[in-house]
C-alpha cells in the first residue's frame, strides 16, 4: 500500500481542522437535543422567546462553524491528495507501470479518513469535557427549566463516525480522477502547463512572472492563506464581542479556534508553496538571487490574498453578529447594542500586519538554510 | 584567474568520515576551457561544488582575481554568484511553470541583459519561445538551460555532466553549441564528465581520482564535438 497510516498522521492540518469543527457543533446540537426535550415544561412567553433564541442560536451556529469548516476540510483534503501524488509521483508511476489499476492505488487514499476520524473523535470528546460549563452559561439568568447533559448515540454517528466514511470516499473518488494520467508523465514527474502562446516580447521582470506562477500553479493556497486571514480577523474580533454578548467562555473558545485554525492553515500553506519550489528557490539561489529575490517570488504573491482574507473576515463577523442580535435575539431582554468596533478592527489589522508580515520574514529567512549542494548532487 | 590551493573536503563523521578532497591544487586561467575527468566517487563534483562556492571547502583557498571564497558572507557570496558564475546540470533544472522565454529570462535579469532573445535564437529555439520546459525534448530543455546560464553574462561558467542525460546526437549538438558560445564569448568554464571523449574538446584537462588530481593535461589537438567518439 503506497499510503501509510504515517502519511495519515501528516494531515494533522485536516485533525484540527476537523476536531474544532466537531467540538463545536457537538456542544450545541447536543444542548439543542437537550434543550428539543424540555419544550414542553417552558410556561411562559418570556421563557419561551429565550428557548426559541438558544434553539436558533444552536442551528446558526452549526450551520455556519460547522459548513464553513467541513467545505474547507473538503478543500484541504483535495490539496493533500493532489500533494500527495505530485510529490509522489514516481513511486506512483511504477505501481501503475507494473500492472496496478488506478483503483487499487486509489483505494489507498482512504487511509486519510482516518486523520478525520482522530480530528473527529477528539473533538467529541472535548465537547464533552467543555459543556458541563457551557450549559451552565447559556441558563445563567434561569429563563429555563433546570438542563442536564444527555447523550445521544446519534451525534457520534453523525459527527463521528459518518464524517470519517465520507472523508475516505471522497479520498477516494478524487485520487481516483488525480490518477488519471499517462504513467510516463507520472514517472518522469512532467508538470503539464497551460498557457499563453501570444508570441509578444513579455515586459514583466523574471521575479514578477515566477510570482505569478507560483501563484498560479497552487489555487489552493491562495484559498488557505485568505482563510487562515479570514480565521484570524474573524474570530478575534468576534470573541471581543462576544464577551459582551455571550460570555468570556464563548469569547476565549472562539479566540483560540480562531487562532489555532489561523496558524495551522497558514503554516500548511506557506510550509507546502516552500517545499514545492524547493528546486526552483534553490536554483534562484545558485544563479545569484539572494533571499529577499526568493521571498518575493515565492511569498509575496499571497499578501492580497491575506488582507482580503482580514477584510472578508471582519464583514463576516460583523454581518453574522448583526443577524444574531436583529434577527434571533430581538425581544430578548438584556442583550446590549451591538455596533462595528472600530477598534478593536484596527487592533486585530495591526496584530495581523505584524504576525503576518513576520511570519513571512522568517520564513524569506529560512530560505537561505534550502542547501544548494543538494540540488547538484541530485 | 581562478587559484585553487590544497582544497580538502570532508564528508561524514566519525568511522564514516572520509576525505572527498584531498590536498587539490590548480591554477585556471581567463577564458580557459577546462574538462574534469574522473569516475564516480573521484570527487569531481565535489571539486565543482567548492570552486563554485556552492560548498565551503575544509582547507585551503579558491580566490577570483585575489577575492578568495573562504572569507566571503553568504550574501558576499550571492553577490559574487550573481556577477560572476552561471551553472548547467545534468537535469536542466528548468522551471516548469514559466515557459522558455521567461526560464532564460532568469539569467537575463541579474545582468539587466534587456537582449536575451539572442541567446534563444543562438541556441536555435526562437520558435519555441513560448513553450514550456514540458513541451521540449531533453535536449532542446538543454538549450535553454545553456541560453540562461549564458543570458546573464557569466565570467565563469560551471557544467556538470551536461550531456550525461542526452542521447549520442542530440548530446553532440548541445556541446557544440556550448563550444560555440564559449568561442564566441571568451568566458572561462569548467565542466564535469566521465566521459572521456568529450575531454577531447577541451583546452586543458583535469583527471581526478580518490579526491587528488592525478594529471593535468594541455590538450594540443583539440576537437569539434562532432569529430570525438561518444
Amino acid at each position: 500500500m503506497i499510503v501509510s497510516i504515517k502519511d495519515s498522521v501528516k494531515l494533522f492540518g485536516i485533525s484540527i481542522m476537523t476536531c474544532c469543527a466537531v467540538t463545536v457543533c457537538n456542544m450545541f446540537l447536543n444542548y439543542y437535543l437537550d434543550l428539543s426535550a424540555i419544550a414542553g415544561l417552558i410556561d411562559n412567553p418570556y421563557a419561551q422567546m429565550f428557548y426559541d433564541a438558544q434553539i436558533m442560536t444552536s442551528k446558526v451556529v452549526c450551520a455556519v462553524s460547522g459548513g464553513c469548516l467541513a467545505i474547507t476540510t473538503v478543500v484541504m483534503l483535495f490539496f493533500y491528495i493532489k500533494h500527495y501524488i505530485d510529490s509522489h509521483s514516481k513511486e506512483i508511476g511504477i505501481l501503475k507501470a507494473l500492472g496496478y489499476s488506478d483503483f487499487k492505488i486509489a483505494k489507498g487514499f482512504s487511509v486519510f479518513g482516518l486523520s478525520v476520524f482522530l480530528g473527529c473523535f477528539v473533538g467529541y470528546l472535548l465537547s464533552f469535557a467543555l459543556m458541563p460549563q457551557f450549559y451552565e452559561l447559556q441558563n445563567k439568568d434561569g429563563y429555563l427549566p433546570e438542563l442536564s447533559i444527555g447523550y445521544h448515540w446519534i451525534l457520534f454517528v453523525l459527527l463521528v463516525i459518518a464524517p470519517t466514511l465520507v472523508f475516505a470516499l471522497i479520498a477516494v473518488c478524487n485520487s481516483l480522477l488525480k490518477l488519471r494520467q499517462p504513467c510516463v508523465n507520472l514517472l518522469k514527474g512532467i508538470v503539464k502547463v497551460k498557457g499563453k502562446t501570444k508570441n509578444t516580447k513579455d515586459k514583466k521582470t523574471f521575479v514578477a512572472e515566477m510570482r505569478s506562477s507560483v501563484l498560479r500553479s497552487r489555487k489552493t493556497l491562495v484559498f488557505f492563506i485568505a482563510f487562515s486571514s479570514f480565521c484570524f480577523s474573524a474570530m478575534i474580533q468576534m470573541s471581543a464581542s462576544m464577551k459582551d454578548l455571550s460570555s468570556e467562555m464563548m469569547g476565549l473558545m472562539m479566540l483560540i479556534i480562531g487562532v489555532v485554525l489561523a496558524f495551522t492553515t497558514l503554516y500548511i500553506a506557506v510550509t507546502t508553496v516552500i517545499r514545492s519550489n524547493q528546486e526552483n528557490i534553490a536554483m534562484m539561489r545558485v544563479f545569484g538571487y539572494d533571499s529577499a529575490d526568493c521571498k518575493r517570488s515565492v511569498l509575496d504573491g499571497y499578501r492580497p490574498a491575506a488582507y482580503i482574507g482580514f477584510i472578508i473576515g471582519s464583514v463576516y463577523q460583523y454581518a453574522l453578529l448583526r443577524i444574531m442580535v436583529d434577527i434571533v435575539f430581538s425581544g430578548v431582554e438584556g442583550i446590549p447594542e451591538y455596533e462595528f468596533d472600530f477598534l478593536m478592527f484596527f487592533i486585530t489589522l495591526a496584530v495581523f500586519i505584524v504576525v503576518y508580515e513576520g511570519i513571512m520574514f522568517a520564513y524569506g529567512q529560512s530560505m537561505k538554510k534550502i542547501p544548494l549542494k543538494q540540488i547538484m548532487s541530485e | 584567474m581562478i587559484e585553487i590551493n590544497d582544497l580538502t573536503k570532508y564528508y561524514g563523521k566519525g568511522e564514516s568520515r572520509f576525505k572527498a578532497l584531498d590536498g587539490v591544487s590548480v591554477r585556471i586561467n581567463d577564458g580557459e576551457f577546462i574538462v574534469i575527468l574522473g569516475a564516480s566517487g573521484s570527487g569531481k563534483s565535489t571539486f565543482l561544488n567548492v570552486i563554485s562556492g556552492l560548498e565551503t571547502s575544509d582547507g585551503g583557498c579558491v580566490a577570483y582575481d585575489s577575492q578568495e571564497l573562504g572569507n566571503m558572507s553568504e550574501k558576499e557570496l550571492t553577490k559574487f554568484r550573481r556577477e560572476n558564475t552561471a551553472y548547467i546540470f545534468q537535469q536542466y533544472y528548468l522551471l516548469p511553470h514559466l515557459n522558455v522565454e521567461k526560464n532564460v529570462r532568469m539569467g537575463a535579469d541579474l545582468d539587466n541583459n534587456k537582449d536575451y532573445l539572442k541567446y534563444i535564437k543562438a541556441v536555435g529555439l526562437s520558435d519555441k519561445r513560448k513553450k514550456f520546459p514540458s513541451e521540449l525534448s531533453g535536449g532542446e530543455q538543454q538549450r535553454v538551460a545553456i541560453a540562461r546560464a549564458l543570458a546573464k553574462n557569466p565570467k565563469v561558467l560551471f557544467l556538470d555532466e551536461p550531456t550525461g542525460a542526452l542521447d549520442e546526437e542530440t548530446g553532440r549538438q548541445v556541446l557544440n553549441y556550448i563550444i560555440r558560445l564559449h568561442e564566441e564569448q571568451g568566458f572561462t568554464m569548467i565542466m564535469v564528465t566521465h566521459n572521456s571523449n568529450i575531454a577531447e574538446t577541451a583546452d586543458r584537462i583535469i583527471k581526478m581520482n580518490s579526491g587528488k588530481i592525478v594529471s593535468v593535461t594541455e590538450n594540443t589537438d583539440k576537437k569539434t564535438a562532432y569529430e570525438i567518439g561518444w
